[in-house]
């Protein structure tokens, strides 16, 4: 019998061991250089030079304006994506009928198969002043500037992540029980009183995912505020691109970014928290 | 029909009742190469004409099959590119950078599998500093001739006695104003600042690049292009702080924003101006009566570049006055070597904005190599960016 568990637990071990290797090799590691590189000091003409110093993380808040502009954009834009796509994953769940479904998943999700890079770049000449402002003064309002500002990073991130934010609504609301939503009639309910209590609520797990992926991927963002933002809306990831690549400051960088994780992981576990508050089953979640 | 019908292999009329036949699919394309004799002239062509072959040239050896070329947007001739491939059988791979510095921090980087690459003048000292790029055997590159290079923009490629880079085109730079927006005809780097502030609010582009950027503040504030005094430096980041509400963008590509008519004025190199202006008679370009900058860029050798055969066989391809004629037919900036600015059409040759006078010259700098690395030019264009 133990010799049984033995090998049990060696064919366990080899199982994990290549994933395992990946995990520490891939990510673990990588952190571990970034955390002792915020601790030393920029080498005269650029790079990393060995040291033991506070100083980077005493240097943070010259990005200030950068740590603001992604604390206040990003969550915007996941709460802007979340309002665009609810109805339209409703629609697709619970709306249409069987047989269009496919297809107009396919076609919501087309796009994502294009880079993110060129779609946004679409949206500097939608925006810019040979687009809709020249759209505007044909109507009659003149001097709109839609392009280089925050709103219109706000819309780029918005169409960017609308397929991310989309998908995991659309699994949680398929699964709905319609029968619930029958039986919440039966008693009384009007539908949005339906909707309020029994959908919405059913379909947190949804929402939070959709959030979460949407939300971590937008506070490394670099290229949706770099292009439609044309360097006036700085985010955490073009400060960052900026030291490794322009100031050549990667004691810095490293400093900017442990901070970054550090952010994302308290936001991230109070998120969860605050979502997943008053739910019995941890099979809830699709996490 | 003709007297001398008796030698052909074939009248024109059986020709051409074969070749309906051939059409209708009567007889099969075999046959009818056969029989009308055309089969046999391929092949005779085929061996007699060399340049017919396909496949590697003989005269260049084995150059391997790739190439890797770091360089700059819209620099190069596609047709240079191309007829490169057909020669010698090798693929170019083309990297587009938007700034020294990025060049130097991927080279720092270390494992960027550059063949070639078009540094600017004052990084060169600093890469042979640093070993990243390797002295160049001009006995590879015959067609390099330093004697039709002016010295004043080769100089640079020489450092400690040894020859690293040999020069591609020079230029300078200024900034580009859209007249039909801003009709008071800025002269110096303080117009284009109060300009910025005043009546093109909103309007105006900088460089992402602290070279250019940072050397327009302290040129508007009267201080040398490449000053690394922190004094100077301070006053010309709060220069930049207070500009940047009134910027429309702070990017290295300013000509989309320029064509659309949303930027009115731009820092602006002076072969961009060319092709803006060629298109956009407006649009005018100015020589900062203040200073501004002069350049030269080259082709350099990394140090462990894999393809090095390769690349000596290009550089010398591109030194070819012709081929830099033709290069800059499509980019614009003058070429150093006097050869090619024989060769090239008067429009480019004489353009007042690729050759200004001598006088309008006089207050541009060379980067200076210390530009590149000091930490506090880094740090102000940092903030600047982050303000």
């Amino acid at each position: 019998m133990s010799a049984d568990k033995g090998t049990n637990r060696w064919l366990t071990a080899a199982l994990l061991a290549p994933t395992s290797m990946w995990f520490l090799v891939m990510l673990i590691f990588p952190l571990i250089v970034i955390l002792v590189f915020s601790f030393g000091e920029r080498a005269a003409v650029g790079g990393y030079a060995a040291g033991f110093t506070l100083e980077q993380y005493a240097n943070l808040p010259s990005r200030l304006k950068a740590f603001q502009n992604t604390m206040i954009i990003a969550p915007a834009g996941t709460l802007l994506c979340l309002l665009v796509a609810y109805p339209l994953a409703y629609y697709l769940a619970l709306r249409v009928r069987s047989r269009y479904k496919l297809l107009l998943l396919v076609l919501v999700i087309v796009p994502f198969w294009t880079s993110l890079l060129v779609r946004t770049y679409a949206w500097i000449f939608i925006l810019g002043g040979r687009g809709i402002p020249a759209l505007l003064e044909w109507v009659g309002i003149e001097g709109v500037r839609l392009i280089n500002t925050p709103g219109a990073v706000l819309i780029g991130i918005v169409y960017g992540y609308l397929p991310l934010m989309v998908f995991p609504i659309f699994v949680s609301l398929e699964k709905l029980d319609k029968s619930l939503l029958e039986a919440s009639s039966d008693l009384g309910a009007s539908p949005l009183k339906t909707f309020l209590q029994v959908t919405l609520p059913l379909s947190m797990p949804g929402i939070a995912t959709g959030c979460m992926l949407v939300f971590i991927l937008l506070m490394g963002e670099f290229l949706i505020p770099a292009f439609l933002g044309g360097g006036k809306v700085f985010f955490i990831g073009n400060a960052l691109v900026d030291l490794f690549l322009q100031s050549r400051n990667w004691p810095f960088g490293a400093a900017v970014s442990v901070t970054l994780v550090v952010i994302m992981l308290i936001t991230v576990s109070l998120y969860m928290r605050l979502m997943m508050r008053g739910k019995t089953g941890r099979d809830e979640s699709l996490m | 029909m003709s007297k001398s019908d008796g030698d052909k292999p074939i009248t024109a009329k059986k020709f051409m009742q074969y070749f309906k036949s051939y059409q209708k699919g009567s007889i099969t394309r075999r046959h009818f190469l056969g029989v009308t004799g055309l089969g046999t002239a391929m092949a005779v062509m085929g061996a007699a004409v060399p340049s017919l072959w396909s496949g590697r040239a003989q005269a260049f050896g084995d150059l391997g099959d790739r190439l890797v070329f770091s360089t700059w947007p819209n620099y190069q001739n596609q047709v240079n590119l191309d007829e490169f491939t057909e020669l010698t059988g090798v693929n170019i791979q083309v990297n587009a950078f938007g700034s020294n510095e990025e060049m130097l921090a991927k080279l720092q980087a270390g494992g960027t599998g550059w063949d070639v690459f078009v540094p600017t003048n004052y990084t060169i000292s600093n890469y042979v500093e640093l070993d990243l790029i390797q002295a160049l055997d001009l006995s590879r590159i015959p067609n390099y001739d330093a004697a039709a290079n002016n010295p004043k923009f080769a100089g640079p490629a020489m450092v400690n006695g040894k020859v690293y880079c040999v020069p591609k085109n020079w230029g300078t730079t200024g900034f580009i104003v859209n007249t039909d927006e801003i009709k008071s005809q800025p002269k110096s780097w303080k117009d284009f600042f109060d300009v910025t502030m005043g009546k093109g609010s909103g309007h105006t582009i900088l460089h992402d690049y602290q070279l250019t950027t940072i050397g327009a503040a302290l040129c508007a504030l009267g201080y040398s292009f490449n000053s690394i005094n922190p004094d100077e430096l301070a006053k010309a980041e709060k220069l930049l702080i207070e500009s940047k509400p009134h910027l429309f963008a702070i990017t290295s590509d300013y000509q989309p924003g320029m064509r659309s008519g949303d930027a009115w004025m731009s820092i602006c190199w002076n072969g961009d101006a060319t092709q803006l202006h060629r298109d956009l008679p407006e649009m005018e370009y100015v020589i900062g009566t203040d200073g501004g900058e002069i350049w030269t860029d080259f082709y350099a050798i990394p140090k462990d570049a894999p393809h090095l055969d390769a690349a000596y066989a290009f550089i010398n391809f591109m030194q070819d006055p012709y081929v830099q004629a033709r290069d800059a037919e499509a980019h614009g900036y003058a070429p150093t070597d006097a050869r090619a600015l024989a060769m090239q059409p008067d429009s480019l040759a004489t353009d007042p904005i690729l050759h200004p006078a001598e006088n309008l010259m006089n207050g541009l700098e060379f980067g200076a190599a210390q530009t590149l690395t000091d930490p506090i030019r880094a740090e102000v264009m940092a903030r600047f960016k982050s303000a």
